[in-house]
């Protein structure tokens, strides 16, 4: 409260100076308003146009109007198709479970080592599919790290299984982060004492209370892990390029960039439109079911505007789900933090050591054993077309990421407004149509005139991450306090100098926080980078992943670690910034 | 409070956000423009490795200062798959390209996509190392690696040997010097795609490139393989624990050639840098690179074994026949 | 603080006989702390059967904690907790909520949004093994004994608040607990459902014999309703005993004001040797503070005044009163009498003198 109150007072001393000049404002009449906002509406929707809506339309008509016979012809495409499903469910089997019950043992407050935890379970985001993939091989496959410390290799790290379990890991943490948002916005702790003052033990509160609360975000977690697998391409093409494995990302990357043959032209494109009509199959039920039950707020009641004297008391321990005698209730968050991080060894900081030492490992079949290690694998890849891919990525990252926050910030704005709010889904259904039959559909549209150019790349970044840009703008806009603004301007602030006193400063932790996230998964995209790639274009990612496809482990190993990197230190070095704005 | 924003816009924040939408494309344009500076680079497609490639363009830039190499670099299959994009898309947009096969090149020259112009100077080079269209520059020997204590295999046939299994051979889908090898075997007496068959018998796995086999057999997931000379010899002086050999009756020559695009954007410079890999000079740095060249007299490269067997696959006859080749090769190995 | 200790460090109901009956509840010494606050600092209370205890005081006084802590919600930091004059709750540890005989109202009612009214409160008789048709045929007759029989298939979100209370109620005494503790259980409520609720709350303990215990910051339904009144402040238990004795006898000007409307003045030299004899003044040193409530002066006397203000609240007026000795409200029956600025003269009838440490 004191910072609102700060907030107004700053509003209000501005208000001498700006007031006559706003109040100028209203004279020009509202019609030159109207103009600007169409005007406004009509420039994103056109954007819209060219990124999502046009090259979609194009690539549904040339699928429909193939006349070569050969659409699916000489390729298993239900084979593919069911492996891909498959996949995409098996990893959805296992990580939703495992993201759950990371997010419900990590709300616990007693959990040793929590803070370092609950970073670290979202640390394989950061990490670029390819690498986490690659690493796994590194760390488990024959020959890998296990393999040479104990002689247990994991035959089968380089194929179904090995993909699964990375597809697991990478997508946990987003389980993980949809189930501790909903935790801390539906399953208040108070619910969890009414039922436990209510008669039941902690396993009833779970399975009565917590979990059908959480039925809605678990579901959207679900449905999201659907979604990012059937989109995923680096982590299946790193661990099972090799073998019989083959998902539709990665057949339509091996008919655009290995087949030259026109009917692999078509299968490509039929693949990627076979892609988008899948996801929808499982997103479009899902959203008609689950986007009212996200979006119902907790209707009459408690949680509405009613001030309640005293309700701040201190939630501290704030699990509150009752107590045991202390000594049971610390062994639990003992086997939680124990599993944690066992769960994070396995799965992220062996592979990354294994990483390492591959990267330092002179050649393959060399013990990695200090007395061996050298720096020449990094040496040779820090060469003149590394360090001029990892500009054009950092280039791209910092190019897509401004603009997108522009964007998404544009639709969020628009969206209070019905026709902004047809923009806003239209670009929510970019987000979910995979990487793939973007690339492909904007190949198609513009390739004529930008294959192959960093502009193609760029247009593929913002047709693909808009959304991831807008939902989070979108988000604080709704929780941005309506009175705020108005009381600003009832101090008699103008409306730009409102937003800037009053709405700039809480905001700037979603601007910032879309801008990294928009910049972190530019950065390390390859699904549709290496489709989009040409002479001089190529992302540090896409080297990376040609280096792994050459064969050469040491120097992938150097360049992965580079990547991810690139990708690490940004944020580390943003994240204390945006810490700071989320506290004030 | 947001409906309020909407219902009484200022006209700066929409101005803004007009100015914002308005710079996209200024933003977008930023992109190719920051990469087509300068006089307009020639742009080379190659599957040469970079070890190889990139100091071949440094030296071609400090002898010729404000030249610029647009590179697009990729196993071949991906230069094939490359290709076939830019001719949907509008045409060729390499300048040169240096291929790592004869045949890859052919089928280029058949599409009328190369051709039409040797440099002066590949007269120096020797007869079965070029073509009126193009004129091999480095060469890949295709040669057996095997693990370290296991005795090197005398002949290729040796390969079928259930001492050797598992065996890994590389993608002639994807490789150059898998597809020269296999232009070799498929018309060698005694070989044929039966020696493929039995390979397969013997519990051979396919893998992409040659730098897999060498890496899979250094790591022990393989007993040998097929692979250039020039991955088998790196990665022993590396320190992994493989050998080489050039079995009988030899290791399979394949040559990486050079052409220039039909209707490049700047010819001149296109021939400039064609010239000069060929040339001497040029010829040093592809052998210093660790390449084997085509001129006779360089030095200072990796050499060929005294005694080494080396064959030359019957590059005119295989052509005519590629695709049935790769037909019955996928017959094989393919999935 | 310390001299007021004596009067309430034995909280024992004034009704105790010569076989007191044992306590339901006894909290010893309790304090529970969050982080470096602490919330509760050593308070000791008992309760009995059929007893109602009410916790007066304002917000972060400590009320809720408390109750938090005998339900079973945080471990005490220090003290115990006894319930049937068992331990459920020592220092740093507790039985859990589940395993305690108490049912909790919650403030913010802590309905389970996806369970209907019915399902809501056959929760705690499935809890006890019941199946699920006689439980909920029993939720449904509790319902009824509320009359909210009609919400049984809602669902929190289509209930207002005081339904949504009730049903919270209703969960409660669903769980049929020797003890019940409410926590501020009107403070959402509007004056109506307010009155429906204490109804409900007397015939219950009345039938059952339960004990409850509840928060609230309106001294008003603290007096009218409990058997004794508990004042804390900081955390800190200031004064415990019947209503009478919290309203008539606060044990400095705090707890006089919290517990109701309190004029504060210093009679010294006020009153003259004619004026009639002051009822709790008998033989007290009048050099310090007494205080006086609305009832107990009235007008007409030898006590000079004037009257600064004046306010009509429905059945009676109060009178702000101006005197040499401070401000004194006095409340007549009635509509107001007299206008701002009138001098009056009035009379003291009781008083009640303050220790002179203040608050």
């Amino acid at each position: 409260m004191p910072v609102a109150a700060g907030r107004l007072r700053s509003a209000a001393r501005t208000q001498p100076t700006s007031g006559p000049a706003t109040r100028g404002g209203p004279a020009k009449g509202p019609v030159s308003q109207r103009l600007v906002r169409a005007v406004a509406t009509l420039a994103v929707a056109a954007v819209v146009v060219i990124l999502v809506l046009y090259p979609l339309g194009r690539l549904a008509v040339v699928v429909g109007t193939d006349t070569s016979g050969q659409l699916f012809g000489g390729a298993p495409v239900a084979e593919v198709l069911r492996t891909t499903v498959a996949l995409a469910l098996a990893v959805t089997a296992a990580a939703v479970p495992l993201g759950t019950l990371a997010a419900l043992g990590l709300a616990r407050s007693d959990v040793p080592g929590r803070r370092v935890l609950r970073v670290a379970i979202v640390l394989p985001l950061l990490v670029p599919g390819f690498v986490l993939g690659y690493s796994w091989t590194q760390a488990y496959g024959r020959g890998g790290f296990t393999d040479f410390l104990f002689g247990l290799p994991w035959r089968s790290v380089q194929g179904p299984a090995g993909v699964w379990a990375a597809l697991v890991v990478s997508t946990v943490p987003v389980v993980y982060l949809l189930v501790a948002v909903g935790l801390a916005a539906r399953a208040e702790p108070e619910l969890a004492r009414a039922a436990r003052s209510s008669g039941a033990g902690p396993l009833a509160v779970l399975v009565h209370i917590t979990l059908p609360l959480l039925r809605p975000s678990i579901a959207a977690a679900a449905v999201l892990s659907v979604v990012s697998t059937l989109d995923s391409f680096a982590i299946p093409q790193a661990m099972g390029g090799s073998g019989d494995f083959t998902t539709v990302t990665m057949a339509i990357y091996r008919r655009l960039s290995l087949g030259s043959d026109p009917a692999a032209f078509v299968q490509a494109l039929a693949l990627a439109l076979l892609l988008v009509a899948v996801t929808l199959v499982v997103v479009v039920p899902a959203d008609l079911w689950l986007g009212p039950r996200l979006r119902a707020t907790r209707g009459a009641g408690p949680s509405g505007p009613v001030a309640v004297p005293g309700a701040s008391r201190p939630h501290a321990r704030s699990t509150g789900t009752g107590m045991h005698a202390r000594s049971t209730r610390t062994a639990m968050s003992r086997w939680i933090s124990a599993g944690l991080s066992l769960y994070l060894v396995l799965a992220l900081a062996l592979p990354m050591v294994a990483l390492l030492a591959a990267a330092l490992t002179p050649a393959v079949g060399v013990p990695p054993t200090p007395a061996h290690w050298t720096l020449d694998n990094f040496r040779s890849v820090l060469n003149a077309r590394s360090l001029a891919a990892f500009g054009r990525s950092a280039g791209l990252a910092l190019l897509a990421a401004g603009l997108l926050t522009v964007l998404g910030a544009a639709v969020a704005v628009l969206e209070r407004r019905r026709i902004g709010r047809a923009l806003a889904g239209l670009v929510t259904v970019a987000l979910v149509v995979p990487g793939s039959t973007v690339a492909v559909a904007l190949l198609i549209s513009y390739g004529r005139w930008l294959g192959g150019t960093l502009l193609l790349i760029l247009l593929a970044y913002l047709a693909k991450l808009w959304a991831l840009a807008h939902r989070p703008i979108s988000g604080a806009l709704d929780r941005f306090p309506p009175g705020e603004l108005q009381a600003a301007r009832a101090s008699g602030a103008g409306l730009a100098v409102a937003v800037r006193t009053v709405a700039a400063r809480p905001l700037a932790p979603a601007l910032l926080g879309a801008f990294c996230i928009c910049g972190v998964t530019a950065l390390h995209e390859v699904t549709m980078s290496v489709l989009l790639y040409g002479p001089g274009t190529e992302t540090l990612a896409v080297i990376v992943l040609n280096s792994a496809e050459i064969g050469q482990i040491g120097p992938t190993a150097a360049l992965s670690l580079l990547l991810t990197g690139a990708v690490l230190l940004p944020v580390l070095a943003l994240w204390p910034a945006i810490r700071r704005l989320r506290t004030r | 409070m947001l409906q309020h924003m909407v219902d009484h816009p200022r006209r700066r924040r929409i101005g803004l956000l007009l100015a914002l939408v308005g710079l996209l494309p200024a933003g977008c344009r930023a992109g190719p423009a920051a990469s087509s500076q300068g006089p307009a680079p020639v742009t080379l497609y190659t599957c040469v490795s970079d070890s190889t490639i990139q100091p071949v363009i440094t030296e071609y830039k400090a002898a010729h200062p404000g030249a610029e190499i647009s590179l697009f670099r990729a196993p071949t299959g991906e230069l094939n798959a490359r290709v076939a994009a830019d001719l949907r898309s509008g045409g060729l947009k390499a300048d040169v390209i240096w291929g790592c096969d004869p045949l890859t090149m052919q089928g280029y020259v058949d599409q009328q996509l190369v051709g039409g112009w040797t440099p002066e100077n590949a007269a120096d080079i020797p007869r079965h190392y070029r073509t009126g269209s193009f004129v091999g520059v480095a060469v890949l020997y295709l040669v057996a690696v095997h693990r370290r204590g296991t005795p090197a295999p005398a002949s290729w046939s040796d390969l079928t040997d259930p001492a050797y299994a598992p065996v890994a051979v590389p993608d002639p889908r994807v490789a150059a010097s898998a597809l020269g090898a296999l232009s070799y075997f498929a018309n060698a007496k005694g070989y044929g795609t039966d020696f493929y068959r039995a390979l397969k018998h013997n519990g051979a796995n396919q893998v992409s490139t040659p730098d897999l086999v060498t890496t899979g057999v250094a790591q022990g997931l393989y007993q040998a393989g097929m692979t250039t000379a020039n991955s088998a010899y790196l990665a022993k002086s590396k320190g992994s624990p493989v050998e080489v050999s050039w079995p009988q009756p030899g290791a399979v020559a394949v040559y990486g050639p050079i052409g220039l695009a039909q209707h490049g954007r700047d010819s001149q410079q296109a021939k400039d840098f064609i010239t000069y890999v060929v040339s001497e000079p040029g010829q040093q740095v592809v052998a210093t690179a660790g390449s084997y060249p085509t001129r006779p007299g360089v030095t200072g490269g990796p050499e060929i074994p005294s005694g080494a067997p080396v064959v030359q696959p019957d590059w005119p006859a295989v052509s005519a026949d590629r695709d049935r080749l790769l037909d019955g090769y996928q017959s094989i190995f393919g999935s | 603080m310390t001299s007021t200790s004596s009067s309430h460090s034995e909280a024992a109901p004034l009704s105790g006989g010569s076989a007191a009956p044992p306590d339901l509840l006894q909290v010893r010494n309790l304090t529970v702390r969050f982080g470096s606050v602490s919330a509760v600092d050593d308070v000791s209370l008992r309760v009995q059967r059929g007893e109602v205890l009410a916790l007066l005081g304002p917000s972060g006084s400590g009320k809720s904690t408390l109750l938090g802590a005998v339900a079973g919600f945080w471990p005490p930091e220090a003290g115990e907790v006894l319930l049937h004059e068992v331990v459920v709750a020592g220092a740093g540890w507790g039985l859990p909520p589940e395993r305690r005989d108490v049912a909790v109202v919650f403030q913010n009612y802590a309905l389970w949004p996806h369970l209907t009214a019915l399902d809501t409160v056959a929760y705690p008789i499935r809890r006890t093994g019941r199946r699920r048709l006689a439980a909920r045929t029993e939720a449904a007759s509790i319902l009824e004994l509320l009359r909210i029989a009609h919400l049984a298939d809602r669902r929190p979100a289509e209930m207002s608040g005081g339904e949504q209370q009730r049903v919270g109620l209703a969960r409660a005494l669903a769980r049929r607990a020797s003890l019940y503790l409410f926590d501020e259980p009107t403070a959402h409520l509007d004056a109506h459902v307010r009155g429906l609720f204490l109804a409900e709350l007397v015939a219950r303990r009345q039938a059952t014999g339960a004990a409850a215990v509840y928060t609230t910051h309106d001294a008003e339904e603290a007096l009218g309703l409990a058997d004794r009144v508990a004042l804390l402040d900081n955390g800190r238990l200031v004064q415990c005993g019947t209503p009478e004795q919290v309203y008539s006898e606060p044990v400095h000007a705090w707890a006089a004001h919290i517990t109701g409307a309190a004029s504060i003045i210093q009679p010294a030299g006020l009153l003259p040797p004619s004026h009639p004899p002051v009822s709790g003044l008998g033989g007290t040193d009048l050099s310090g503070p007494v205080l006086v409530r609305p009832g107990w002066a009235r007008f007409g006397g030898t006590l000079p005044g004037r009257i600064r203000g004046v306010r009509f609240r429905g059945p009676d007026s109060d009178f702000l009163v101006e005197t040499p000795a401070g401000e004194v409200l006095i409340r007549e029956p009635g509509p107001p009498t007299r206008p701002v600025g009138a001098a009056v003269e009035w009379t003291l009838t009781r008083a009640w003198p303050l220790p002179l440490t203040q608050r």
